[in-house]
């Protein structure tokens, strides 16, 4: 449960602390009285929101937001809009956490929200809108979060008769058509209308599918096939989609071992099951509860055959942990590679995360680090990290499960600060990262991969992602070069309001 | 996790005879279900115990193409609970997903929520003392 500060406990430091900070905004406010504009009366109220509070100043990245966000203009403020950047970046994640009767504990467990950067002619339009859940209709009924999630605990008022009565639809997108569905990981897609974001229900497959686990980071065929893994102890569903997002098949895979995977990855060939030693123990509720961290089992890393899901082999590694892979390849021999933003430990799953939640404290652990794991014919398995911190590990989209060669990834994070500041893209021939860092005044959201229109070349690429700027307290939106990530944002617009950061999103051309 | 699917064994037990008594009561139960296909299975339970066993005091299978209205009656007065699942493709089964997740409709009486498993017995019950009657969703 969030706990106000207590005034009847006084903490010296704390005490004095707050008292400089909001002297320190009293006399900023009296300068800024004969320049208030909008936007500094915005960014003084999200300061002192901050500090009346005591939050650290990265909480906005884990702030509220009480209701849909109707669309509205971002105003350019650097650049200009490249030509040919057109259509929508779609951006899932958590929006609402905290309620009267009840708050979430655990940044994974807020209420999705659904973001719609769209990108028209050099006009940016900016737009949100809450999935409309069982679970946030429920929660907004009581005026409370009661439903259990992968790190808060829930009580009995929760009604939880399936999955999708828990299912928080904030993690990703995948597009259908004029829907674009929010995933979670332990239920089914939720379908929105991509043209104005109102929730349409939950997707069913087939039937007798109804409410399996659809995990929330598929892998794509260049012929527009999509895979996926559901996972249920140490069984999963490997879902194979058409390109239409119909079923193409369903199929229940065993596995060695039970534990906890955010993400699995694929080459035009594979599957490839990632599985940390963090292993089902018992039966428990929050969902993280379920699992023990046990680094003397190591990782296995199961490799399917796509064309027939019985044929697989296994793969060991030293321990690591992880939420995120980038997209695998193989090349003439069946060597296969990935990238993952490889951890120590689960101590950001289970405390850091919270902390997040909390907007204050310090999130323990090290932050990921970009690395690469190469599974041999022979059998061998090797990762090598590249020493750069790195989160949300994405590539070019025309490559998916194809040779590639750059992962573009946020940069910045450290221990003692949690969250993001960067940008960067690593370059697995040359080992260069290029990459460009805001400071600390800036929470820098997930990169998508845009192709230029008309080329062809990997590097041919924007990168498009928002952040928050926290001196303004406001979202912006930023276009890098793929090619030139340190030369900064060659266009950046900015938005009236701050959202809280994302997780995942999509780049859908127009 | 979530262990429901044993419900549809129990709904599908017949009526055990129960002696009737002229100033017995009448439980009607109109379901609102989300398709017209097969049936609304009905059990109802008389006591904590049979509704945790799932022994029902009375069981009844209604067609929901029609008017979907479950009546029991000639009951003693006392507490009763109702689990219910709407077997929409006909098959006689509650159907689940491989991982044992129903997949057909379900309901119980007060339209108690389920909260990872079946409604509880607590949250269930309702005393019959004269002619009761309970509207039910079932989607």
């Amino acid at each position: 449960m969030l706990e106000p500060p207590n005034p009847l406990t006084p903490n010296f430091e704390e005490t004095v602390m707050l008292a400089s900070r909001r002297n320190f905004l009293m006399g900023a406010a009296a300068l800024s009285a004969a320049v208030a504009t909008p936007e500094t009366v915005r960014a003084m109220a999200a300061m002192q929101a901050s500090a009346a509070h005591n939050l650290a100043d990265w909480a906005l990245a884990t702030a509220d937001l009480e209701g849909d966000i109707a669309p509205r203009a971002m105003r350019l403020v650097r650049g200009r809009a490249p030509a040919g950047l057109q259509g929508a970046l779609f951006r899932n994640g958590p929006a609402k956490f905290r309620r009267p009767g009840g708050s979430a504990t655990h940044w994974f467990d807020g209420d999705g929200l659904m973001r719609a950067f769209r990108v028209r002619d050099g006009q940016v339009t900016l737009e949100a809108r809450f999935a409309d859940t069982p679970k946030r209709r429920w929660e907004s009924e009581i005026d409370a979060v009661v439903t259990p999630g992968f790190g808060t605990p829930g009580d009995d008022r929760a009604r939880v008769g399936s999955p999708d009565d828990a299912n928080a639809a904030n993690t990703a997108i995948m597009m259908a058509g004029d829907e674009v569905w929010a995933l979670w990981e332990a239920g089914s897609p939720l379908a929105m209308n991509a043209s104005d974001l109102s929730t349409k229900g939950f997707v069913t497959l087939r039937d007798d599918l109804k409410g399996m686990p659809f995990q929330a980071h598929p892998r794509y065929d260049p012929d527009g096939t999509v895979w996926n893994i559901g996972l249920w102890g140490d069984r999963m569903v490997v879902w194979r989609l058409n390109a239409d997002r119909s079923l193409h098949t369903a199929q229940i895979v065993e596995l060695p071992r039970a534990c906890y995977m955010h993400d699995f990855t694929a080459t035009a060939r594979h599957l490839v099951i990632v599985m940390q030693p963090w292993v089902f123990d018992h039966d428990a509720m929050p969902f993280a509860a379920r699992f023990a961290w046990k680094p003397e089992l190591g990782a296995q890393i199961m490799v399917i055959d796509k064309a027939d899901l019985t044929n697989s082999r296994i793969f060991e590694l030293p321990a690591f942990s992880y939420f995120h892979l980038g997209d695998a390849w193989e090349d003439g021999s069946g060597t296969i590679r990935f990238d993952v933003a490889a951890g120590k430990d689960v101590q950001f799953a289970l405390e850091g995360a919270r902390v997040l939640v909390e907007g204050r404290g310090t999130v323990p652990g090290e932050p990921a680090q970009l690395s690469l794991v190469t599974l041999h014919t022979d059998g061998r398995a090797e990762m090598t990290s590249s020493g750069v911190t790195a989160e949300f590990p994405r590539s070019d989209p025309r490559r998916a499960g194809l040779a590639r060669r750059y992962t573009a990834h946020v940069a910045g994070e450290r221990s003692g600060r949690p969250l993001p500041t960067g940008l960067a893209v690593h370059d697995w021939e040359t080992g260069r990262s290029d990459g460009f860092d805001f400071g600390d005044g800036v929470i820098m959201e997930e990169a998508v991969w845009v192709p230029k229109p008309g080329r062809s070349g990997e590097a041919d690429a924007w990168l498009v992602a928002p952040a928050i700027n926290l001196r303004r307290g406001v979202t912006e939106l930023h276009a890098f070069d793929a090619a030139r990530v340190s030369d900064g944002p060659i266009s950046s617009w900015r938005a009236d309001i701050a959202l809280p950061a994302g997780f995942h999103g999509l780049w859908n051309g127009a | 996790m979530i262990r429901i699917a044993t419900l549809a064994a129990a709904a599908l037990l017949a009526l055990t005879a129960v002696p009737a008594q002229a100033e017995d009561a009448t439980v009607t139960l109109t379901f609102e279900t989300g398709a017209r296909t097969g049936k609304v299975m009905v059990a109802l339970f008389n006591s904590e115990a049979s509704y945790q066993s799932n022994q029902p005091v009375a069981a009844q299978q209604i067609d929901a193409s029609g008017a979907v209205v479950a009546v029991f009656g000639d009951l003693p007065a006392g507490d009763y609970a109702m689990k219910a699942f709407h077997d929409v493709n006909g098959d006689g089964q509650m159907n689940t997903n491989p991982f044992g997740i129903p997949s057909e409709p379900y309901a119980f009486s007060n339209n108690a929520p389920a909260n990872m498993g079946p409604a509880s017995w607590s949250r269930a019950r309702f005393t019959v003392s004269g002619d009761t009657a309970q509207t039910i969703s079932i989607r």
